[in-house]
Parts: structure tokens; C-alpha cells; sequence
């Protein structure tokens, strides 16, 4: 799956896509996430923000580099929250939180490889080869 | 990290949720059936459709008026609205809808998978188990000024609640 098909598959199904933003916001992102020690932004994520901030689909979503204001709602968090958020946890060394469902998070580690996780420990439940099939199955979840 | 009662309802109100129940639970790993996804799919909507019976937290939830109704009649589920194990499922807990509540995604359902994830390597750990089918922190939740939209009325329905028990 490309990063065309996977936004039209995802639009289809109703999920809001946000706008991007600066290209700067990525690189303090990498910085932050560099200082934290978590996987830097790999080359599909860095593509994919160049097109959206993020996407969310009912309890589902893909955090982007900044924070997002969703009018009445919650603001959607920034991955560096998140990531952030979760530091010290021994089963996310060298990975990156980017998307989370009512059961499973997702992550990235180095070499851009996407990961499953459970909710509860943070252990692998699958590996992924296909970033954008790991994006689809994350937000997917969200509208059952 | 192993927390008890106390540690675990302080780390609670540090995460903005201080009203919140808990549940103290010695986890027992378990496997799920084959055919898990689609029971909880369909519990899912069983849980959504007995919503019915919570309009008054609901209505405290000041969501627009297609989603408020969507969700009372078990159609939809809203954006940013979390249907959360009260205990996981790969922990025993059963796919049930009494074992099954309703609460914001962010912050709360977020907030309480910190909350669980920090206990992860616990004998025993603390779940949040709220009293109700919603739920809903007292600091989100409150009446408005009144209008003529319908997102107001249902504001309103609210405050007219909270005055009804005495608690303005």
C-alpha cells in the first residue's frame, strides 16, 4: 500500500485528515525525539506529514508533529507527548509511539519498522513491513 | 512499579482523574478465542445500544446534537469517545458489556493507559473501574448559560440535573 492509497482508503471510511504544517516542526520533532533516545522519524513518516498532521477516525488517530486544536474537543496530542509521556518503559526502548486505538498502540523503532503493541505491557503483538498497512490497522479500529 | 490504594488514587488525581474509582486485580494471562475481534465487535454495539439508559451523563458530555443523538440511539460512536475494558481482556476480564465504559479518549482513556502501562511488571495492579456505564470527570462536567440550539438545550438538561439533586 502507497501513501495515496492509504489516504484514500482511510478517507472512505470517514476518518479527518489535518492539514500539514512547516517543515520545521519535523525537524524539531526528529531533535526531540533524538534527545529522548526514541527512533527518529523515519523516511515514510516524514512523507506522510509532508501531506497531513495527523488523522484520527473515531478513538482512533495517527499523532503528528504538533499538537492539534480540534475546536469543542480535546486537542490531539503531539508525538513528542506522547512518546514523552510513555519514557522509562524497558519494552519501548529505541521505538517510537506514532498511532493509538482503544486496544493496541503503534510504534516505529529505528530501521522504520512498525510494531503493534498492547495496550497494557507495551509488548509486540506484530511487526509490520508495510507502514501504511500498520497506519490503516491502527486507525481501522477506531470506527467499528 | 507497584502501587497501593493510596499511591494509586494520588497518581490518579495527578492524571486529572481523582473521582475515578479503582479496582485492585492480580492479572491472569489468558488466550483469546479465534474469534475474538468479531464477539467484541459485536459486544461493542451491544454496549452502544444500551446507552439508553445513561442520557443524563451523556448530556453532561456537551456534544453536538447529531452526535448526542447518534450515540443515544447506538448508531455511532463519536469522535474522541473511548469504549474501555474495565478489566482487559488479556487479563481475564470478561467481553461483556457489564465489564464495559464509555469515557473520552483524550485525555481520559489515554491518561488511563499510562496509568495501567506504568504497572505493567505489578503483581497487582489497579484498574479504573468506574460506578457508571460514563464516564465523566466533575471538572468536565458542569451546566452552561442556556440558548436555542440544541447543543445548548442539552446543556441546559444538564444544569437542570445538577440542580435537581442539589449540586450547583
Amino acid at each position: 500500500m502507497n501513501k495515496n492509497e492509504f489516504l484514500s482508503l482511510i478517507k472512505s471510511r470517514g476518518a479527518t485528515i489535518f492539514a500539514t504544517g512547516q517543515l520545521t516542526d519535523i525537524n524539531i520533532t526528529n531533535t526531540n525525539l533524538q534527545n529522548m533516545r526514541a527512533a527518529m522519524l523515519p523516511s515514510f513518516l516524514q512523507d506522510f506529514y509532508t501531506t497531513s498532521f495527523g488523522i484520527t477516525l473515531g478513538s482512533a488517530c495517527i499523532f503528528g508533529p504538533k499538537e492539534i486544536e480540534r475546536g469543542t474537543k480535546y486537542p490531539l496530542p503531539s508525538i513528542t507527548k506522547v512518546n514523552q509521556d510513555m519514557l522509562g518503559n524497558k519494552n519501548l526502548f529505541g521505538k517510537t509511539i506514532f498511532g493509538r486505538n482503544d486496544l493496541f498502540l503503534f510504534a516505529f523503532d529505528t530501521f522504520g519498522n512498525c510494531f503493534m503493541l498492547d495496550n497494557l505491557t507495551l509488548s509486540v503483538l506484530r511487526k509490520y513491513d508495510d507502514p501504511y498497512r500498520a497506519m490503516f490497522d491502527c486507525l481501522i479500529v477506531g470506527k467499528i | 512499579m507497584q502501587l497501593n490504594e493510596h499511591s494509586a488514587m494520588e497518581r490518579l488525581a495527578a492524571l486529572g482523574m481523582d473521582d475515578l474509582p479503582v479496582i485492585a486485580y492480580t492479572p491472569q494471562k489468558c488466550l483469546l478465542d479465534k474469534d475474538w475481534f468479531k464477539k467484541y465487535s459485536q459486544i461493542r454495539r451491544e454496549f452502544l445500544e444500551s446507552l439508553t439508559d445513561s442520557f443524563e451523563e451523556i448530556a453532561f458530555m456537551n456534544l453536538p446534537q447529531e452526535e448526542f443523538v447518534n450515540l443515544i440511539m447506538g448508531k455511532v460512536l463519536p469522535d474522541n469517545l473511548s469504549i474501555r475494558f474495565r478489566i482487559p481482556l488479556l487479563w481475564g476480564g470478561a467481553l461483556d458489556i457489564s465489564n464495559m465504559f464509555l469515557c473520552w479518549t483524550f485525555p481520559h482513556a489515554y491518561n488511563m493507559d499510562r496509568f495501567i502501562i506504568e504497572q505493567s511488571d505489578a503483581k497487582t495492579i489497579y484498574l479504573p473501574n468506574p460506578e457508571k456505564k460514563v464516564y465523566l470527570t466533575s471538572h468536565t462536567g458542569g451546566g452552561g448559560a442556556g440558548g436555542n440550539a440544541t447543543s445548548d438545550r442539552l446543556t441546559q438538561a444538564a444544569f437542570n440535573t445538577i440542580s435537581a439533586r442539589g449540586n450547583e
